[in-house]
């Protein structure tokens, strides 16, 4: 990805992170209470981003409860993307955190940002890192074992029937405008699927995507596309991921196939995605020991396919997640915070 | 007082046992009748795909005659065709022809679609006014219903692609159609129908002489309306894979490609006042034709 600096967006985000804190003020100031006031002070007000996919959903809410109850600061959760927020977050400097960000996509205008002094790495908030490429259902797989990389699966497309091309197989594509669609076309043509009676399929939107896995799965039919963990529908829907067959080519992918001008792109796996956690210049100098706990905070892909594949079977929210997760596996958080810090918590639950 | 502070809910428990219930129930349903409801469809998506092979496929000075020529039959107005034409080919300039084609398409097919099944029910309800109250609010839901709730377990039924996204562009366009088809034969003069019975006119005649040729000019600005919202939904029907100009909108939108954007919402303007212009110059056309032979 060429980084351009997107202005119009980053001041729109910027302007309604900013009149959000400023309503935040006003509450704060008549709900003043003295020995709060003094955490406050330590804290003091934080923007979370909360992305818009289940994982990073939960862990914003995570943070907002230890945040706010742990350590007194004023949360504020504000929607977010990955180039919206991470753009904002650079050129204004809002929100403060990002709890779950994929760098990947974002690595250059990123690393300069931090190069800078502007912004600052955290915890590398999912420790197994984020895993992308072709996935099969569990039950195709397990009929035909001879499947095992992305060649197999693609001499076969007469097990992922497209619906709208008789005779051709479908590869689904990765959402419109999403970094991985442009990996997702370019990795169809590195391994000449369409040569192989593929059609790629593009699926539009997350929703799209999801329900073409879950139609697939609740009839059986095959299904084969692009998809990364940690995510509910591959706790709910077990899906194998297929085998690149080829090391990640970082050079070429990061020049050519994450690209959209890429004339000849080559097979190669997806990056092992590093997912961090990244805060603002200013909260790295006024958030005290609350950026401690940020840089603490880490969590495995095992547990976070647990508690979404709970969520997804309880319908349950960001915030009922957050809860569920706080109130039963403190052993995996109460290390990431001081014990009195983890006392407060388990206390407001 | 806690009932004042609180509103009386049901418990959370109660709802998430509701909710399971019928995920659980329409899971069964998709499991049982997918596949049979998808092969209900399938003529649906034949017709979808083939009018998108006949615009795609076509060389394109055929296709920009051919609609000039549409233009021209339905307007007799110069200055339409020549914008029509003016207009496809700055859209095909500009890089975005085989997008604007499969988005025509699509609306064309939405639009027989709504015609075909809006024209009879408005019908009907103009004949009994007891399914006039069963049918208003229906509409009315299908108006305001935001689109992606019934968008996703219709992807559950019939995946992604042409045919989800041409059922949820008809339920929130054809209203219109339903609305002003009612409107324009209630509106008929009650002497007229009075006088086509002392001519012994059976119902049937009524109808289809008098009626509706005295309606067609409502009925135009209410097919008129359905293009115009089949055209707002493109963006939101390429959200579950439908091809056309939604697409790199959604991509613009996503990456603030302003540019991108830019040209493709234009492209949209520009054959939504296409789409406008022609068939409002037809409704003109059919009225002041109507006038003349009534004197």
């Amino acid at each position: 990805m060429t980084y351009t600096p997107h202005l119009p967006l980053a001041v729109l985000t910027s302007a309604l992170a900013l009149s959000a804190c400023g309503k935040k003020e006003e509450a704060a100031s008549a709900a003043a209470v003295a020995p709060e006031a003094a955490v406050a002070q330590a804290c003091g007000k934080v923007t979370v981003a909360n992305m818009n996919w289940q994982s990073a959903e939960v862990l914003a809410h995570i943070d907002n409860i230890i945040l706010s109850k742990g350590y007194g600061c004023e949360v504020e959760l504000v929607p977010g993307d990955t180039m919206p927020t991470l753009t904002a977050m650079m050129e204004k400097g809002q929100p403060d955190v990002a709890p779950e960000a994929w760098i990947n996509a974002v690595r250059q205008p990123l690393d300069a940002a931090v190069k800078e002094g502007k912004l600052h790495y955290a915890a590398e908030s999912l420790k197994d890192g984020g895993v992308e490429g072709w996935w099969i259902p569990k039950y195709v797989a397990d009929a035909n074992p001879s499947i095992k990389t992305i060649d197999d699966a693609l001499k076969h497309p007469e097990l992922f029937p497209s619906a709208e091309n008789k005779g051709k197989g479908a590869v689904h594509n990765c959402p419109s405008g999403w970094n991985c669609q442009l990996t997702t076309v370019n990795a169809f043509k590195a391994w000449g699927a369409a040569k192989q009676g593929f059609v790629l399929l593009d699926t539009g939107s997350a929703a799209g995507l999801d329900g073409s896995i879950a139609k697939a799965y609740e009839r059986k039919q095959g299904w084969l596309g692009y998809y990364w963990a940690p995510t509910s529908i591959l706790g709910k829907y077990e899906m194998v991921k297929l085998d690149a067959g080829y090391p990640h080519d970082k050079e070429a992918f990061e020049t050519c196939n994450a690209k959209a001008e890429c004339d000849k792109p080559v097979k190669t796996d997806w990056a092992r995605a590093e997912v961090f956690t990244v805060v603002t210049d200013r909260f790295q100098k006024a958030g005290g020991p609350a950026v401690d706990y940020l840089k603490q905070r880490a969590w495995g892909n095992e547990t976070v396919n647990a508690l979404l594949a709970w969520m997804s079977a309880n319908q349950a929210t960001g915030a009922d997640g957050a809860a569920h997760f706080l109130k039963t596996q403190p052993e995996v958080w109460s290390g990431w915070v001081s014990p009195e810090v983890a006392e407060k918590v388990k206390a407001s639950l | 007082m806690a009932w004042l502070k609180e509103f009386p809910s049901l418990g959370s428990d109660a709802l998430g046992e509701i909710r399971r219930t019928v995920d659980g129930a329409f899971r069964g349903f998709t499991r049982e009748h997918g596949e049979m409801m998808e092969r209900l469809f399938d003529p649906l998506r034949d017709f979808l795909l083939a009018s998108e092979r006949l615009l795609t496929q076509s060389p394109w000075p055929f296709v920009v005659g051919g609609i000039a020529l549409i233009a021209w039959l339905a307007s007799r107005s110069l200055k339409i065709v020549v914008g029509t034409v003016i207009t496809l080919l700055l859209i095909g300039f500009f890089g975005m022809w085989g997008d604007t084609m499969k988005t025509i398409s699509m609306i064309f097919v939405c639009t027989v679609v709504a015609l075909v099944v809006g024209l009879p029910l408005g019908i009907a309800m103009s004949r009994w006014d007891r399914l006039q109250r069963v049918i208003n609010p229906t509409l009315d839901v299908m108006q305001t219903m935001p689109s992606f709730v019934y968008l996703i377990p219709v992807v559950m039924l019939l995946g992604i692609g042409r045919v989800p996204g041409l059922i949820a562009v008809v339920i929130y366009a054809i209203p219109p159609v339903i609305r002003f088809t009612n409107l324009g034969i209630r509106l008929v003069d009650k002497d007229l129908l009075e006088a086509a019975d002392a001519f012994g006119s059976s119902t049937w005649q009524k109808m289809h002489q008098v009626q509706l040729p005295l309606a067609l000019p409502t009925i135009m600005a209410g097919v008129n309306q359905t293009i115009m919202l089949s055209l707002a939904m493109v963006v939101i029907a390429s959200m579950i894979g439908v091809q056309g100009l939604g697409q790199p909108v959604l991509k613009a939108i996503s990456n603030q490609y302003f540019t991108m954007g830019i040209f493709n919402g234009l492209a949209i303007v520009g054959i939504a006042i296409i789409f406008d212009r022609v068939s409002q110059a037809y409704g003109k056309r059919l009225q002041r034709h109507l006038e003349v032979v009534h004197g």
